[in-house]
Formats: C-alpha cells, sequence, structure tokens
C-alpha cells in the first residue's frame, strides 16, 4: 500500500548560533543562518523511509518568512518529492494554537490535491522554542489520532501504523489508525545526508508558496491577534556556573592543574579513604 | 460560584499519585494561596477513588474524577475528551500539567479541544495582574508562565491574559512535596462523561516494556554519569571512578539506549532528575534532554574531547581530552592522595 506523507518543518535558528536581542528586547533573527529544525530532519529521514519502501508521495510544509527557502532544499534533496511554504505576513506573532490552526488549513489543502492522506509528521519539538505542541494539536484541529515521542515505525498496513513510542523508563508499541499524526524522537533515524547530484537537482525543484487566502485561513486566528498566549518578557541566563575550562595535551600538567584548581576552590570530590 | 480555581491534572503511578503531580499541587497551592484561589485536581482512570482520597490529604479541595473501566490505562484521545469535559464544567481560571511524556502531549491537546493558549516546559509559575501595554487594559489573576527558550540560553514570561483556563505544563522535580495529612476533608466528585467508542479504537496499545528502576540517583552525593562517548569499555571507566570517589553510577540515554547500562541508572527527561553535590559528565554532548536531568547539582564537571560540545556551557569545570586518556590518569591521581 503506498503511502502518502506530509512532513512538516520549522525553519529555525542555527541551534549553533548565540542568539542577539534588538534594543527592544526582541529576538533578532536577522543576522543568524536559517537551518531546518534538526528534530524534523528524524521526520523527513522516516517519511523517505517508508516512501521508498511503500511508495507514495512525500509533501514537505513549512510556516516561515520568504528568506526561509533556502533552508527548506535540504529536504528536497533528501527526498521530498513537494515543497510548500506557507508565508504571510499575516502570520507573524502566532503562537503554537495560531501555528497548528494554520498548518492544519494547509494540511487540508494538500490532502485534497493528494486525494488521500495516511501521515503527517513532525519533528518532536523545534531546537529554538522545544515546546512539542505542534504534532497533539494539529491532531486535534484535524481530528486525527496523535502520538508524540515516537521512537520509530514499524509497519504500516491494513489503514493502521504501528509505532514504538518512549515512555519514560521503556516503550510501548501502539497501534493507531490512518490517517495520523506523528511526532518523531528520532533516536533511531539516521538523518541521511544528500550526494552533491541531489543537492544540484533540489536547487532546481520548485517551492510553491501558499499565502493565507489561497488556503483560506481564517485570519482572526492567526497571527498576532489570534494568538492566546503573549510573550511579556525575555531574559539572558546568567550562567551561575564557573565556566573554567582545562585543555592542554599534557594530561598531567591538566589534571594537576583542575584537582590544584577545585582544592583552591573549597570543592571535595569525596574520596573515598 | 466562584470561577476561581487553578485545577492541576494528577497522573497516576501504581496506586499512587505521582509524585511530580504533587509538586504541582505544591506549586498551586502557593499561588492560590497567593490570588485567594482554591485548587481542585483532576483524575482520570479505573478504580482511583482511593487516589482521589490520598490526593485531598495533600491540600487540594476537590478532587475530579472521571472513573470507567474503558479509561483503566492511557489513551490519548479519550483522556483528552474527559480532561476537556472537567474543565468545560468546572471552569477553572488555571490548569496545569507536568512536563512528562504524558504531560507533553495531552495538554496541548486539551488546549487545542479548548481553543486556549498552552505553556510547554514552564521551569517556574507566578500569579498576578498584568496590563497590556497597546490598551491599558488590566487582567487579574494572570498565570506568568516561565520558561527556557533558544534551547536554554533564554528565559521568557508568557501570559494568556483573555483565554481560559490558563494552560501549561511544569517541569517535574523542581517543588517539594506538600506533606500528607490525613486530618485534611476534600470532596471528590465523580463525573460521568460520554467518550465514543470511535474515541478509544483509535489508538490501540499492544505492548509495554518497562524496567523496573532499582538505583536512587535522586538522594546520591556524587554522581560520574557516562555517554555515548564512552562506549562499554569507558562505562567501566565511568564505574571505577565513581567507586573510588563513593559515588554513583549515571547514564545518558544514548548509553542506556546503547545496552551498556540499564535504564534506572538514566538522567534527564525520560530519566531521573537529579541534585547531586558533584555531577561529573564523561563522554556526554549535552543535549538539552539530558541537561533538564543534572542542571541543578551543585557543580558539574565535564570530560569530553570535543571542545565546542555544549555540556561545556553548563559546566564548573571542563576538562577537554580523550577520556580514555584522561581518566584512568584521574583515577590514579585521586588514588595516590
Ligand atoms: C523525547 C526525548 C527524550 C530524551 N530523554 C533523554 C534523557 O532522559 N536523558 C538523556 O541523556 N538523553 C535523552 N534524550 C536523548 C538526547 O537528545 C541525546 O540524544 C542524548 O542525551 C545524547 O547522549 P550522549 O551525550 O551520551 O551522546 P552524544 O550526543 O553522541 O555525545 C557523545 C559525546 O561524547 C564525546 N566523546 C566521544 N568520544 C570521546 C572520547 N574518547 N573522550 C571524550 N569524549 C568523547 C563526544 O564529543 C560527544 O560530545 C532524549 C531525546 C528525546 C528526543
Amino acid at each position: 500500500m503506498p503511502v502518502n506523507v506530509v512532513v512538516l518543518m520549522k525553519p529555525v535558528v542555527d541551534p549553533k548560533a548565540i542568539v542577539n536581542f534588538r534594543p527592544d528586547g526582541t529576538i533578532d533573527r536577522s543576522a543568524v543562518k536559517l537551518v531546518v529544525n534538526p528534530y524534523d530532519k528524524y521526520a523527513i529521514e522516516a517519511a523517505v523511509q517508508l516512501k521508498e519502501k511503500l511508495g507514495g508521495k512525500v509533501v514537505g510544509i513549512a510556516m516561515a518568512p520568504l528568506h526561509a527557502v533556502d533552508s527548506l532544499r535540504e529536504a528536497l534533496a533528501i527526498g521530498v518529492d513537494e515543497f510548500i511554504l506557507l508565508s504571510d505576513l499575516k502570520l507573524a506573532g502566532s503562537d503554537t494554537l495560531a501555528t497548528s490552526y494554520a498548518l492544519s488549513a494547509a494540511i487540508r489543502k494538500i490532502w485534497q490535491k493528494l486525494g488521500s492522506l495516511d501521515l503527517i509528521l513532525c519533528g518532536i519539538e523545534s531546537s529554538d522554542s522545544n515546546t512539542g505542541h505542534i504534532g497533539p494539536e494539529v491532531g486535534e484541529w484535524l481530528g486525527l489520532p496523535s502520538v508524540s515521542y515516537v521512537d520509530s515505525i514499524l509497519e504500516v498496513r491494513d489503514g493502521s501504523v504501528l509505532v514504538k513510542r518512549l515512555i519514560e523508563g521503556g516503550y510501548v508499541v501502539m497501534k493507531v489508525k490512518l490517517p495520523a499524526v506523528l511526532s518523531i524522537a528520532g533516536t533511531s533515524y539516521q538523518p541521511r545526508i544528500p550526494a552533491l547530484r541531489e543537492v544540484l537537482a533540489a536547487r532546481r525543484k520548485q517551492i510553491t508558496v501558499w499565502n493565507t487566502a489561497e488556503v483560506g485561513i481564517d485570519q482572526s486566528l492567526v497571527g498576532l491577534a489570534g494568538s492566546p498566549t503573549r510573550v511579556v518578557r525575555m531574559w539572558r541566563i546568567e550562567i551561575k556556573r564557573r565556566g573554567k575550562i582545562f585543555s592542554d595535551p599534557d594530561v598531567d600538567k591538566m589534571l594537576e592543574k583542575f584537582l590544584e584548581e577545585i582544592r583552591r576552590d573549597g570543592i571535595s570530590l569525596g574520596v573515598r579513604s | 460560584m466562584t470561577f476561581s480555581k487553578i485545577l492541576v491534572y494528577v497522573e497516576t503511578s501504581e496506586d499512587s499519585p505521582a509524585e511530580h503531580s504533587l509538586e504541582l499541587i505544591w506549586k498551586a497551592r502557593e499561588l492560590a494561596s497567593k490570588a485567594d484561589m482554591s485548587v481542585e485536581a483532576v483524575l482520570v482512570g479505573h478504580g482511583v477513588f482511593d487516589i482521589a482520597r490520598e490526593v485531598t490529604y495533600r491540600g487540594v479541595s476537590k478532587v475530579h474524577v472521571v472513573d470507567n473501566p474503558r479509561l483503566a490505562t492511557y489513551s490519548l484521545i479519550p483522556y483528552t475528551t474527559a480532561i476537556a469535559e472537567v474543565i468545560k464544567k468546572t471552569e477553572p481560571e488555571i490548569a496545569l500539567f507536568s512536563a512528562t511524556v504524558i504531560g507533553r502531549e495531552l495538554a496541548p491537546r486539551v488546549a487545542a479541544r479548548l481553543k486556549t493558549g498552552i505553556t510547554a516546559d514552564c521551569t517556574d509559575v507566578d500569579i498576578g495582574s498584568w496590563v497590556d501595554p497597546s490598551t491599558g487594559r488590566k487582567y487579574e489573576k494572570v498565570l506568568y508562565q516561565i520558561r527556557p527558550t533558544y534551547g536554554g540560553e533564554i528565559m521568557a514570561a508568557i501570559v494568556t491574559p483573555s483565554h481560559r483556563p490558563q494552560m501549561a505544563t511544569v517541569r517535574p522535580g523542581l517543588f517539594p512535596i506538600p506533606p500528607r495529612d490525613t486530618s485534611r476533608s476534600g470532596e471528590i466528585v465523580g463525573w460521568n462523561i460520554e467518550i465514543a467508542d470511535e474515541e478509544f479504537s483509535k489508538i490501540e496499545v499492544l505492548e509495554v516494556r518497562r524496567e523496573q528502576r532499582k538505583v536512587d540517583l535522586k538522594s546520591a552525593k556524587l554522581i560520574v554519569s557516562g555517554g555515548r562517548g564512552c562506549g562499554l569499555k569507558g562505562l567501566e571507566l565511568v564505574r571505577e571512578l565513581a567507586e573510588v570517589l563513593g559515588g554513583e553510577v549515571g547514564a545518558s540515554r544514548a548509553a542506556v539506549d546503547s545496552g551498556w547500562i540499564s535504564y534506572d541508572h538514566q538522567v534527564g527527561l525520560t530519566g531521573q532528575t537529579v541534585k547531586p553535590e558533584v555531577y561529573i559528565a564523561i563522554g556526554i554532548s549535552g543535549a538539552v534532554q539530558h541537561v533538564v536531568g543534572m542542571k541543578d547539582s551543585k557543580i558539574v564537571i565535564a570530560i569530553n574531547k570535543d571542545p565546542d560540545a555544549p555540556i561545556f556551557r553548563v559546566t564548573d569545570y571542563g576538562i577537554v581530552g580523550d577520556l580514555f586518556v584522561v581518566v584512568p590518569k584521574l583515577i590514579e591521581k585521586l588514588k595516590r592522595r
């Protein structure tokens, strides 16, 4: 049975970059490189593996400003067949409820175009806001079952998907009726690196841009005005750690320095006598 | 009729309320006394009335119970319906969930059902008034939802001014457990919530594999943890160092998933939250999911060969080097002292 999969992707500020504030206290995203959320790469890998095994189509979607487009080409190189960028100034400032609503509307439209849809995959959370809300909230807007913390997709059969889900202290195996939304935690997928040839081919592939009107999004439910939550303040955490780093090719010397330093700082390693 | 209450979703663990849920009750009681509100709880399952009684001993004035044989084990969609219906009927100002692997999928689902806002993974919550700077309108009993963002470098305070309930998931391990006082009496209310058959059949649990937890890292004074960088051999070094220092052995999930050490040693989001005097991370990169479990340790020491490893951002003493060289020498030096 071929499966049609939609993968949700979020362009995020490169997790390795140091974040800067503007004078008004908001985050300055202009200077930093955008990359695909690392957790979403596990979802892409899972989708592409399903396609290779069972056939079907993989459609990527991101809700982001137009300049994020370059960060999305990698997905096309890895095997996503088609990409939709949902982009509209009216979406700026959307919180997770508003974002999940807008994405659900776009998924409905993709679903209509494909004729059938089996799975909606996303990363367990984004590396910048780490909420994990989008999967369950999209599931609720679409009236579909959702599973978070999916370690791996075991099998798709007879209108259901078997998944392994992480829990505290172990796993559960669950059978979920299709269509379903799965948030991939990723511990068992190794995202592939595209070959140069695929990267070049992806540059020529088209990314379709949709705005809110084309998707039929109720504009009162998105953007800052459509978002129930409001960020009222942000501040940098002062790291209270001492941050003393020891690095020396002469390991003995380095360790002597380290032991001397902690002794001077009055720290006991509680050595057994 | 007062709408001024805080509702806490209580997860169960065996036949008791989960510890993290009791921590949340502690915090809810603090907020409630500050803003003159009451604390209520909601419990979903089967045969959970005794657990509800336990919850009242922790200082909750009312426990709402949805008890139904078909709810005996957790299932996302019917649990969403049960909790959302109780919220609709009782109209709390605030609804709090623990940020566990269950709470983090259940709470947003409930929020979307109720079309209200939610904040994930709060490390603290507070209550007070808030004035919208653009309209000048003042809101009362506003929940300040405080959480790290941008991978933990930045903190944000978030409010939900005009939607109710104001919802948040709160990280476990941050607050004390309120004392158990059997002289307290609270009301227990059973709700009969109609849940369609279809809701039960969408997700079926076929198999549960869970390891028993034996090692108690929570009370350890010193923990030496090993990660993926260790391999089976490196974990031997980790054990030896822990032995020399009289500490316990911890691990990252990567080390546990590789089968080098059992789950009861795992520190982090899906493992244990620890607060030792000294935490030594060896061959651990410092992923957020690991760091949330150990960041409240008094002193953190890391040994890693990658000078850019994120763990070094949260350490007091970082040793850059190959653990297979560093750790044996460290053991030797410690033994000599
Ligand atoms: C939903 C979810 C829940 C999770 N829960 C947890 C959890 O509870 N606990 C947890 O720990 N993780 C958890 N994780 C996994 C987490 O995201 C990381 O994948 C994991 O913590 C990585 O473990 P690690 O640091 O040991 O491995 P890696 O990230 O692979 O890091 C290995 C480190 O070892 C260093 N190294 C390698 N060789 C050497 C050497 N010879 N000498 C010195 N250093 C060396 C490397 O430089 C690297 O920094 C969770 C993930 C998800 C998605």
